[in-house]
């Protein structure tokens, strides 16, 4: 058992980390139907650094995956949800790892 | 967007370059006067108010075109047209609140004045890309109209880029309005 469990230990600790992309968490006010989310989608899918999109309308915020070693300033971001006719709130950051 | 209503019927084919406006075609059919209108359509936001869980809206929507009509003494007569109104809504998830008028001039043909509002609740709160469901009451109002008034309950269903509107008057008259938005 200790000698599966070192294995084990040594493997996670050996194994080199890949950052796969950045995830950003977009909070947006006056998203409140499909339609807003529709429009707030199709502009961020047009970026060539966004993987994909995801809306959660209970919690007002859109979670965008961007793709590896892409990304996209606060800046940018803002004017995308403001030329999209939503006010925005917060945007917050996170790495994802691909092991 | 295809509206049918006691009144008339239209499609409006609009695209908006931005969120502050949309530009397109706008043709509809007036029933009692047996006339229609061809007309290019603006759309301009006015306002609006983002809040965390509302949003709220002001809108000028005005038209210019050609009404034409061979109702009885209107031989094939056209006459230049326009019209103009504002229409403001608030919703939130659950709540529907909307106000609309237009007047419309279409010369010797027709003019007049009418005004809608509508109120709105969600029976349940869909997230993003279900099927989304609506109970609307609409009143419209049309001054010069035999029945000035009328009451139209409606439900409006909602999913992806598809809105589909059914509902019947208190006349005994058919609405039913479909929108799908690219």
């Amino acid at each position: 058992m200790k000698k599966l469990f070192l294995t084990f230990a040594f493997t996670v600790l050996l194994t080199p980390t890949v950052y796969a992309g950045e995830v950003v968490k977009i909070g947006v006010n006056g998203m409140v139907c499909d339609f807003c989310a529709q429009a707030i989608e199709k502009v961020f899918m047009k970026q060539d650094a966004v993987e994909g999109i995801d809306v959660n309308l209970t919690d007002k915020m859109i979670t965008v995956d961007m793709k590896d070693g892409k990304t996209m300033g606060d800046e940018a971001i803002t004017t995308l949800v403001n030329d999209s006719g939503y006010a925005l709130v917060d945007i917050t950051r996170e790495e994802v790892s691909d092991e | 967007m295809v509206m049918n209503n006691p009144d008339s019927n239209s499609v409006h084919l609009h695209y908006s370059p931005t969120a502050k406006y949309s530009l397109g075609y706008k043709g509809e059919y007036w029933r009692d006067g047996e006339y229609t209108i061809q007309a290019v359509q603006m759309n301009n936001l006015l306002k609006r108010w983002n809040k965390p869980a509302s949003q709220a809206n002001i809108y000028l929507k005005s038209g210019v075109g050609v009404a034409y009509s061979d109702k009885g003494a209107f031989d094939h007569e056209a006459e230049p047209a326009f019209y103009t109104g504002l229409a403001a809504d608030w919703e939130d998830r659950r709540y529907f609140i909307s106000y609309e008028n237009r007047y419309t001039e279409a010369g010797d043909i027709d003019d007049f004045f009418m005004q809608s509002s509508r109120v709105g609740i969600a029976p349940y709160i869909g997230e993003y890309g279900d099927l989304h469901t609506w109970l609307m009451l609409q009143v419209d109002h049309r001054p010069e109209a035999e029945d000035k008034v009328t009451v139209t309950p409606i439900v409006r269903l909602f999913k992806g880029v598809h809105l589909v509107e059914a509902g019947m008057s208190n006349q005994g008259s058919l609405l039913f309005n479909y929108v799908i938005r690219y």
